[in-house]
């Protein structure tokens, strides 16, 4: 009995930590300035997918406007023509005290914009991006957009780093 | 001018392509925008696969485009028309080589004519305060009026852009540079 008791004890959570591992982790990290408080915030994406379910339909429902109808194709297929092209830096700008870069990298699209005194890098897989946007319609879904998340697996999606030090980072492990 | 020129250079961006060597590409297209304006310290790059441009006009709305090709109608007050520019067009073809047009002013100079291969539009301002070259190749002018109408085929235009290799538009003025090229570097 006991040994079953045991065994029960370590194969839940183990069950419980490798069906969270498969299915993803997303964690905020947030850093106060100067020294503040630092919280760290891990959402399973499973959890926040059942949870996405549970909302209605309507509050999670992301209306992109009517025009949006016209110019989703025409951002599914850039973005399908971008996974396909050789990687390259597509934008640079160049301003005193302020600089922007979009490369491509892979199926990676990296943003990174520094001025001066903040920082912030985004960093977006095609696929994700192609994930999320509607195929027909202009409605994107909150758990769509979760579930999309599986796609950014072992990415630090956005960092932004402020000038009092403080420090925001969101990865999808 | 400069808001002319810079216009007018993003717009022949997309249409047209001057040739610096013949022989057939090897790699994937890039067009490449710089814009430097000096008095801002600004610089301003843009990279992009043709192959990229090539799938925006594919999916463009039907309202600006249709099956590649863009309707433009008759446009500005003395009812200047695709059908009348693509007429003009073939008249100038024919005749070879020749300056279609020199225009000298007290403040400017614009030279219209065929070299080869090119069309050649050159503005200068004297003292080399400002200058707008634009070189555009003989094949993508045909294959954009290779529409029907007062269509422009920018799919064919595209296509012929994708054989390009070298400078497409060069502007400067006293503030600012604008290059636009297309090569396999990216």
């Amino acid at each position: 009995m006991l040994k079953m008791v045991l065994i029960g004890a370590v194969a839940v959570p183990a069950i419980a930590a490798g069906s969270v591992a498969a299915t993803g982790v997303v964690v905020v990290n947030v850093q106060e300035a100067r020294g503040g408080h630092h919280f760290v915030v891990p959402v399973p994406l499973a959890l926040a997918q059942v949870a996405a379910a549970f909302v209605p339909e309507n509050k999670t429902r992301l209306h992109l406007g009517r025009d949006a109808e016209k110019y989703l194709p025409v951002a599914r297929q850039v973005l399908s023509a971008l996974a396909e092209a050789e990687d390259g830096e597509l934008v640079r700008v160049e301003e005193p005290g302020q600089k922007v870069s979009v490369r491509k990298e892979g199926d990676m699209v990296r943003v990174s914009v520094d001025d001066g005194d903040e920082h912030v890098k985004v960093q977006v897989p095609i696929s994700l991006a192609l994930a999320v946007l509607p195929s027909s319609g202009t409605q994107v879904s909150a758990s769509q957009a979760v579930f999309a998340l599986q796609h950014a697996r072992l990415t630090e999606v956005v960092n932004v780093q402020g000038k009092d030090g403080e420090q925001v980072s969101v990865t999808v492990y | 001018m400069r808001v002319r020129t810079l216009g007018l250079a993003g717009v022949l961006a997309l249409m047209v392509a001057a040739p610096v060597r013949s022989e057939a590409p090897r790699g994937r297209a890039w067009v490449h925008i710089r814009v430097d304006e000096s008095n801002r310290q600004s610089k301003v790059s843009v990279n992009l696969p043709i192959s990229v441009v090539d799938a925006a006009l594919q999916a463009a709305p039907e309202d600006i485009m249709s099956n590649g090709h863009i309707h433009l109608g008759r446009m500005g007050k003395h009812e200047l028309s695709v059908s009348d520019l693509r007429k003009a067009w073939n008249e100038m073809k024919a005749t070879g080589d020749a300056e279609f047009a020199t225009v000298e002013e007290e403040d400017q100079k614009v030279r219209i004519a065929r070299a080869g291969n090119l069309m050649l539009i050159h503005v200068e301002k004297p003292n080399g305060a400002e200058s707008v070259r634009v070189e555009v190749p003989v094949e993508v002018v045909d294959a954009l009026f290779s529409g029907q109408g007062e269509e422009l085929n920018f799919r064919a235009g595209i296509a012929e852009l994708q054989k390009r290799r070298g400078d497409i538009v060069r502007v400067h003025d006293d503030h600012s540079t604008v290059r636009i090229w297309i090569d396999e570097g990216n």
